[in-house]
């Protein structure tokens, strides 16, 4: 008990990791809808104004107080990152801030720029010409792209750092704008996220239509309202496995011990297998897993000849631990494994739709498009994973180690902090639940009585019903 | 060239805690009121104002409080770590109250049964008096002078509570509820409510006295531990905010216990937006008064830069889109009354 109670007071940095990957991870399922619903309600929107469809209409215009909700959570656990910054890896901003802040600069001006244009967006459907309304919505999606080209740019200078002049004690005398956004590792990282976003958001909102549709619901809003974010997603899912291949690629050179950790290869060697599963140990040894000889060289250099970086190339002190490296690998295999999922649905819907000239009609299908999902959800947060803790221990690869930028607050605060923000994030998982359900089942009901409502009625945030000078509220037209 | 940068990065910082100030103060002075409503049918009319008001908001505000952090560590990452260093309990507690106030607004808002919604209110009031009070302390922390490069010269509770940080935290609370309840006056005329509107002006005479109580203990707090400071923000860069803050004060005290809607909203917005300005302009040179000045902190010229421009395109861009999203909220209450 005693030992216990010192290693609280003592270490505040397996708590603030926790903290972290588990914020991180929870603001993370915000942002396919935050990045990408804006465009997939501005093409339902679209299709409404120039085919004259008053069901896509009414598609886009739930979709836009759906934007509405979950951008109130996502500012929400946006602004307790930025926070975090400050209270668990003070010293991190306080070397590198003048570096990293350039991104998060700009991401503030987009943030800000999503805020008005969705509440524009929100009131404009009764408040503007509908082409006027549209307009002004198309500034959402560039605002989406251009938050996550500056997030990915500072996520980018911490992997693979570069544009700054340091002192020989390691002090950033100067920072060069452009060298600092546009680090090595932004082409791909930035592809790679902005296609998962879009892929995410696309399949999640078609998968809530493939439940409608297994429920039995068949008319033309059902169809649309799964057929258009499930074919831009579909069409995203062979680039997104062209991407990844060049992202896995480019960090044999950008960062080999993160490639040795997703790849668990323990020394540097030509002819290295390629390991499905399995799990790495203390001696070099993979126990489980299948093995495919010399693929992983293949897949690196199209030769069995080419060499693949091992673990041990770096100084113990200086890769992923053997925890981290098995982590790294199982998430690393987990996303590719949800990706090529998404490949083979991609294919069997294409195939049905051009070869049939409708959608598809079985149930397995839906079935199998109703957890696409979750399951692109899942590949987000693994492919995030792959990419946070393959870093380790590195916060600022090479430069700084994540033990030297924590907090000298003690352990105990940490954990308690810890402890206040689990509580807390699940009362907001609850809220934001029964929030989108409530619409979800409003919606539904006013579609069987054919009532015609204002979608946004039900929702804490956006535009009001009028109060009446008794203090009543009317009821919404 | 650097040190012109430099200031205005620091002129730019100064402005986003203000307008965060200002538009936070506007909102959680509306949840202040909602918390000390009380009960019966005038309580009730006076939330469903509160709510009606506060919806268009739905966390915008948070931008701000983003924009200010991200201007502090970009553009003086030596104060952001020593700030945070020192004073990261009352970011925690400022921290939580924000989530707690968010999530409980939107929870009242869904949940159907009067019981409940009583107690999810009571969350959501009670984290409107907590957030901007920690907020605030950690500017009074600051001033104290007990925040010191990469960490605090007290021990951290100590930096963190002491008689400036309190007061300025009680200052705040008062101003929150000042400028709230001056800003529910506005709407409770928009919606066309004249009880709400005789209701909120009372508590707006109110939140004038206990402003100018609170101040005046606040300035005494800081002769005692700071009393260069003091003297900085009553002789020198800060003294014309300082004046217009306490002449403003009482001057919407009057206009409102007198009921002339003219000026009001406007100037109490100078008084809370006078209030930061004397606080920021009385420390200048200094960040951290007596530790680190504007120059010691500033990030290379290249991150200042990159900053200016940032600020020009908020500028240029946010402002009128900004202005165009008030209108449309305005137009549609107009357009129902006429119906």
């Amino acid at each position: 008990m005693m030992r216990f109670h010192t290693y609280l007071a003592a270490d505040a940095l397996l708590p603030s990791r926790i903290q972290m990957a588990f914020t991180l991870a929870y603001h993370v399922i915000m942002v396919p809808l935050g990045v990408a619903l804006p465009t997939y309600a501005l093409l339902m929107n679209g299709i409404g104004i120039f085919k004259n469809d008053p069901v896509a209409l009414r598609i886009a215009r739930r979709w836009s107080v759906v934007m509405a909700v979950q951008f109130a959570v996502g500012a929400v656990t946006g602004t307790i990152l930025s926070f975090e910054f400050g209270i668990l890896w003070p010293r991190l901003m306080g070397r590198y801030g003048a570096a990293l802040g350039l991104g998060f600069a700009i991401e503030g001006l987009a943030f800000f720029l999503e805020a008005i244009f969705i509440g524009i967006y929100l009131y404009g459907w009764t408040r503007l010409r509908p082409k006027t309304h549209f307009l002004l919505g198309l500034s959402l999606p560039p605002a989406g792209v251009l938050g996550t080209f500056s997030v990915l740019a500072s996520n980018s200078f911490m992997q693979t750092p570069g544009g700054i002049t340091l002192s020989s004690t390691g002090q950033l005398l100067n920072v060069d704008v452009l060298g600092v956004l546009f680090t090595r590792s932004l082409g791909y990282e930035f592809w790679h996220f902005l296609i998962a976003a879009y892929i995410a958001a696309g399949f999640v909102v078609a998968s809530i239509y493939a439940v409608s549709w297994l429920r039995g619901r068949r008319d033309r809003y059902q169809r649309l309202a799964f057929a258009v974010p499930f074919t831009v997603a579909a069409l995203l899912t062979p680039l997104q496995l062209v991407v990844g291949d060049l992202s896995a690629r480019a960090l044999v050179v950008d960062q080999p011990a993160k490639f040795a950790a997703m790849e668990i290869t323990w020394k540097t060697r030509s002819h290295n297998p390629e390991y499905i599963g399995g799990l790495i140990n203390g001696a070099g040894q993979v126990n489980f897993g299948i093995a495919i000889p010399s693929f992983d060289s293949i897949l690196i250099g199209l030769n069995p000849d080419s060499v693949a970086p091992g673990l041990t190339a770096a100084a113990a002190d200086a890769r992923p631990s053997i925890a981290e490296a098995n982590i790294t690998h199982l998430a690393f295999d987990l996303m590719v494994g949800l990706g090529s999922a998404g490949v083979v649905l991609m294919v069997w819907y294409f195939v049905v739709l051009l070869g049939r000239r409708r959608l598809p009609q079985s149930r397995w299908f839906y079935r199998t498009a109703s957890l696409a999902g979750i399951g692109s959800y899942v590949a987000i947060e693994s492919g995030w994973a792959t990419t946070e803790v393959g870093r380790q221990p590195w916060i600022v690869y090479n430069l700084m180690r994540v033990d030297d930028a924590v907090t000298t607050a003690p352990g105990s605060f940490v954990w308690a902090m810890l402890a206040l923000l689990l509580v807390v994030y699940a009362v907001i998982a609850i809220i934001f639940v029964t929030v989108l359900l409530g619409l979800v089942t409003r919606w539904r009901h006013e579609d069987e009585r054919q009532l015609v409502r204002a979608p946004e009625a039900g929702a804490p945030y956006g535009p009001r019903p009028e109060l009446a000078a008794d203090g009543s509220v009317r009821s919404s037209p | 060239m650097t040190a012109v940068l430099a200031s205005s990065t620091a002129f730019v910082l100064l402005l986003t805690i203000t307008a965060y100030s200002v538009a936070g103060g506007v909102d959680y002075g509306a949840g202040i009121w909602d918390l000390l409503a009380g009960r019966g049918a005038r309580a009730d009319r006076a939330r469903a104002l509160i709510e009606q008001a506060m919806a268009p908001v739905w966390e915008a505000n948070n931008v701000w409080l983003v924009l200010a952090i991200v201007v502090c560590w970009t553009g003086f990452p030596l104060l952001f770590q020593s700030v945070f260093a020192s004073l990261y309990p009352l970011f925690a507690f400022a921290l939580l109250a924000l989530i707690l106030r968010g999530a409980f607004f939107a929870f009242r808002h869904v949940w159907t049964g009067p019981s409940g919604r009583r107690r999810t209110g009571v969350v959501f009031g009670i984290s409107s008096v907590l957030a901007p009070f920690f907020f605030a302390a950690a500017l009074g922390a600051i001033a104290s002078g007990r925040v010191a490069v990469n960490g605090p010269n007290t021990p951290v509770w100590q930096a963190c509570f002491n008689p400036t940080s309190i007061a300025f935290g009680l200052v705040s609370l008062a101003a929150t509820a000042f400028i709230g309840a001056s800003f529910l006056v506005g709407d409770a005329r928009r919606f066309g409510m004249p009880d709400m509107t005789d209701y909120f002006r009372l508590r707006a005479v109110i939140a004038t006295a206990v402003l100018i109580i609170t101040g005046t203990i606040a300035l005494a707090a800081l002769g005692l531990e700071n009393s260069r400071l003091l003297s900085a923000m009553l002789i020198g860069l800060g003294t014309p905010f300082a004046v217009a803050a306490v002449i403003a004060t009482p001057v919407v005290g009057v206009l409102l216990w007198r009921g002339i809607f003219h000026w009001y909203r406007v100037l109490s917005v100078v008084v809370v937006g006078s209030l930061v300005f004397a606080w920021g302009f009385g420390q200048s040179p200094y960040l951290l008064p007596g530790q680190l000045t504007i120059a010691q902190s500033a990030a290379p010229p290249g991150a200042q830069v990159l900053l200016s421009i940032v600020t020009l395109l908020v500028v240029v861009l946010v402002l009128p889109s900004l202005g165009l999203l008030v209108y449309l909220d305005q137009r549609g209450a107009l357009e129902s009354q006429e119906g």
